[in-house]
């Protein structure tokens, strides 16, 4: 089930909720549990028994590591754990494509197994994951309840599309929760602003790329290229990050904190400032479970380029099996590498506009070859960018005009201006600003909802984007 | 203090908004047919464990949850609003053109040479089999170019007409491409509607009367008849936006010459018009019945000729002013008929002139001859 549906908003969310709020203290866990467990078995049916399978195991393991805890036992039920879940997340995601790369490299003829990718596995192996290594690390406490375990892993506001939630940092909140009226209040609008960016923003202008990426590459001028390009740019961050917010305000509604995932990544003026900015919950995990146990950068420069490669890498290929993702993880830790040499000490003295127009350019053609396959639609992309195909044409004029107001809307809405003004507003001490405020708080998300239920019901283009990650 | 009243507020108005449209909706009775869609709606599918594991079942359940949820017009007329104020210029596939024109959106893409080939040669069999006359008709977009918003993309039906003509011969040929372009600043199609007027279908016959060497009935252009002032036709149906609605006029000479109209082989009538539809959503169809497989009209006229005309509802206004030079016009829509149309031919027209009246687009989507 996806949060921008008619069913999601109007059936289960009003039904879960009713039974979440009614349910007295220690029943609630079991409601979240069960609705999580209804909420993917309506998508997942099959790949439901999968999920409960890793739960069960990670629980055993944790418990374990906790009784042999000092001995090398406990370094095995780690290791143990910690394959299992790579080895689940191996065979159901990078299966065919390993096939696929043998059979390329040794002109074999393996079959390919064509298992449909379990959506979310990538989220809650990763989640899992962290469990289990904070418990053996002692940065987290063994979780003894089942079902509270259970609660953590399932939980329907992140399993699909993230935030990727660490163990610790819901650890206390799994069992000991509670919420006030403000909370809610911030939830629910919260979920309204995620829904609109999606369904208003995302799916809207992602409609532009997927009638660009479809036409006859070789034709196009470099203007619908560009257009292209930067419709998908702005698709998939109103998307993901929309995704986020409707996941931390669900999040919210019952009293848990996750982390943000999102933090205005399109005004970063360097690559390294992007990735502390754009799916923070993806790189705060590599970082800590990857980057840090690889040496970081405390093992000289040689190794931390080394290690930058290594976590890009695994990044790029967290993100769907295929070569292109892969490339695009390289694409971003080859300029890393040169920020960290040398580029970074001359981008820090240049003014922030030009940093931010090198950043967004690499970003830019760094979506190309996340979004295109092959590496002919990818060149010829790349192309068509430089202007094989003519540089202005009727075709891109008419599709410009088409989508200015959006791409304006889109690009506002990708800086901190609504937020900074609402702060503004909030905290001006005048009667006038926070009466503003006060009306704005309640009216807007009203509104956003309204429009937002208009674009699902007539639902011409409504993609999830997240079907590879 | 005040902080909780304030979430309160809007925890409520949030909730209620949900709870009420929830209840709304459960409660509200399933739709088979969505009139301003034109299409039927999706409707409860039935369970089974082997559907629920397919993964089938969830998919159409929710397809249907969204079909039917309540007061969808309204909701997709809220969503077409919103890419009004977005200032797109085309809306389902119709172009939201200058001076109240919606003009139908038909994409170079959709008909590629493959499709043309296919039609044209069809054609090609029909015009040699049975000595067959050819007149396609342009759609709104093509000829009233100066209407579309700036540099909207557009099959060129012209090219396609060349080929046409290339390929049935100049002797088979009736050019109504330029019989309409000439005229393009006038009323030739509805603003709402994706035919042509009854003015539009006037300057087709002249082309018509031109090519046969007929000589032309003098119908009065400024004498036409007014039908209906409110109508909004099916390209309005697509946006379901305000609108200015079109009239709908025919010329008064077809209404008072006798005629007897059978439709289907079964009802008979005595004008070539039916004013019920008018007072329905769908007016065009006053113009001889809206469809039907096989029309037949008898006009008495003592010509000594029969026309064969096959056609789509663009001939449904044109027809009548043909009648002046037949005793018989058969009338045949290929989307509404099972058979063979060579068996047909044979029945009814080895000895009548025959027509194929199609506008380009509903020629590439629909024209067939076995």
């Amino acid at each position: 089930m996806v949060f921008s549906s008619v069913l999601f908003l109007f059936r289960f969310l009003p039904v879960f909720f009713i039974c979440y709020y009614v349910a007295p203290g220690r029943m609630k866990n079991f409601i979240l549990l069960l609705g999580s467990l209804f909420f993917y078995a309506w998508g997942e049916p099959v790949y439901v028994l999968l999920m409960l399978f890793s739960t069960l195991s990670d629980y055993v393991h944790g418990r374990l590591i906790e009784k042999y805890r000092g001995g090398g036992r406990a370094k095995l039920f780690l290791v143990s754990s910690v394959l299992i879940n790579l080895l689940v997340l191996c065979f159901f995601k990078y299966a065919d494509f390993l096939i696929q790369t043998v059979n390329v490299l040794f002109g074999t003829s393996i079959p390919p197994l064509n298992l449909p990718l379990p959506i979310g596995i990538s989220f809650y192996t990763f989640q899992t994951m962290s469990y289990t290594i904070d418990v053996y690390r002692g940065e987290a406490e063994v979780q003894r309840n089942l079902l509270d375990f259970g609660v953590f892993v399932t939980m329907f506001p992140q399993l699909i599309a993230g935030p990727i939630v660490k163990y610790r940092d819901v650890e206390e909140r799994l069992h000991n929760r509670s919420v006030d009226i403000c909370t809610v209040s911030c939830g629910m609008k919260r979920f309204c602003v995620g829904l609109a960016k999606k369904v208003l923003i995302a799916n809207n202008i992602g409609e532009l790329w997927s009638e660009i990426s479809g036409m006859n590459l070789g034709e196009i001028s470099a203007l619908t290229a560009w257009l292209g390009i930067l419709a998908f740019a702005f698709q998939i961050y109103f998307d993901f990050s929309g995704y986020s917010d409707m996941a931390i305000g669900l999040g919210k509604m019952m009293g848990f904190y996750f982390p943000e995932n999102f933090n205005y990544p399109y005004i970063s003026a360097s690559v390294t400032e992007f990735w502390r900015r754009w799916h923070i919950s993806l790189g705060s995990w590599f970082r800590e479970y990857v980057y840090i146990p690889l040496g970081g950068n405390r093992k000289g420069l040689p190794r931390q380029l080394v290690n930058i490669f290594i976590v890009w890498m695994l990044t790029g290929i967290w993100h769907g099996a295929g070569w292109n993702f892969l490339l695009w993880g390289l694409w971003f830790a080859f300029f890393l590498s040169l920020e960290k040499l040398f580029l970074g000490k001359i981008l820090s003295g240049l003014p922030r506009a030009a940093g931010i127009l090198y950043n967004s350019l690499l970003v830019l053609v760094g979506w190309v070859l996340f979004a295109l396959e092959t590496p002919e639609q990818i060149w010829g992309y790349l192309k068509a960018m430089a202007g094989a195909g003519g540089v202005l044409d009727s075709q891109g004029l008419y599709l410009g005009r088409q989508y200015i107001v959006l791409f304006a809307l889109a690009a506002v809405a990708a800086t901190p201006l609504f937020t900074r003004l609402v702060k503004q507003l909030e905290h001006s001490g005048t009667g006038l600003g926070i009466g503003v405020y006060r009306l704005g708080e309640k009216v807007i998300p009203v509104i956003l909802l309204i429009l937002a239920v208009a674009g699902i019901v007539d639902a011409s283009y409504n993609p999830f984007l997240y079907f590879r990650f | 203090m005040g902080e909780k009243i304030n979430a309160f507020i809007t925890v409520m108005l949030l909730s209620v908004f949900i709870l009420i449209f929830t209840a709304a909706d459960v409660t509200e009775e399933d739709k088979v047919f969505s009139e301003t869609e034109n299409r039927l709606l999706a409707s409860r599918p039935e369970f089974s464990v082997e559907s629920l594991v397919r993964g089938s079942f969830t998919q159409d359940y929710e397809t249907y949850v969204t079909d039917q949820f309540v007061s969808r017009d309204k909701w997709i007329s809220i969503k077409t609003r919103m890419d009004v104020l977005l200032q797109k210029q085309e809306i389902g596939g119709v172009y939201l053109g200058r001076d109240g024109y919606l003009l139908e959106q038909h994409l170079p893409e959709s008909y590629p040479q493959a499709t043309i080939e296919k039609r044209l040669e069809l054609l090609e069999r029909l015009v040699e089999d049975w000595n067959a006359d050819v007149m396609l008709v342009p759609t709104a977009d093509n000829i009233l170019t100066d209407k579309l918003p700036g540099n909207a993309p557009y099959f060129q039906q012209r090219v396609f007409l060349e080929e046409a003509e290339k390929r049935v011969g100049r002797e088979h040929y009736v050019d109504a491409f330029s019989a309409l372009k000439e005229h393009s600043r006038e009323e030739i199609y509805y603003r709402t509607d994706h035919h042509w007027t009854s003015l539009g279908a006037y300057y087709g016959y002249l082309a018509w009367a031109d090519f046969t060497g007929e000589r032309s009935y003098p119908y009065d252009t400024d004498a036409m008849v007014l039908a209906s002032t409110d109508f909004l036709g099916t390209l309005h149906s697509k946006i379901n936006l305000e609108w200015e609605s079109d009239s709908i006029y025919y010329f008064g000479e077809t209404a008072e010459m006798p005629v007897t109209v059978t439709y289907d082989l079964q009802k008979t009538a005595h004008s070539l018009y039916e004013e019920s539809y008018l007072n329905t959503k769908n007016k065009y169809g006053f113009f001889l019945d809206d469809n039907h497989a096989l029309v037949e009209i008898n006009t008495g006229n003592q010509t000594g000729k029969t026309l064969f005309i096959i056609k789509d509802s663009y001939a449904n206004c044109f027809v009548p002013l043909l009648l002046p030079h037949y005793d018989t016009v058969y009338m045949l829509d290929l989307r509404y008929y099972n058979g063979r149309l060579y068996q047909l031919l044979e029945q009814y027209a080895t000895e009548a002139d025959i027509l194929v009246l199609y506008n380009c687009i509903h020629f590439l989507e629909d024209f067939v001859y076995a």
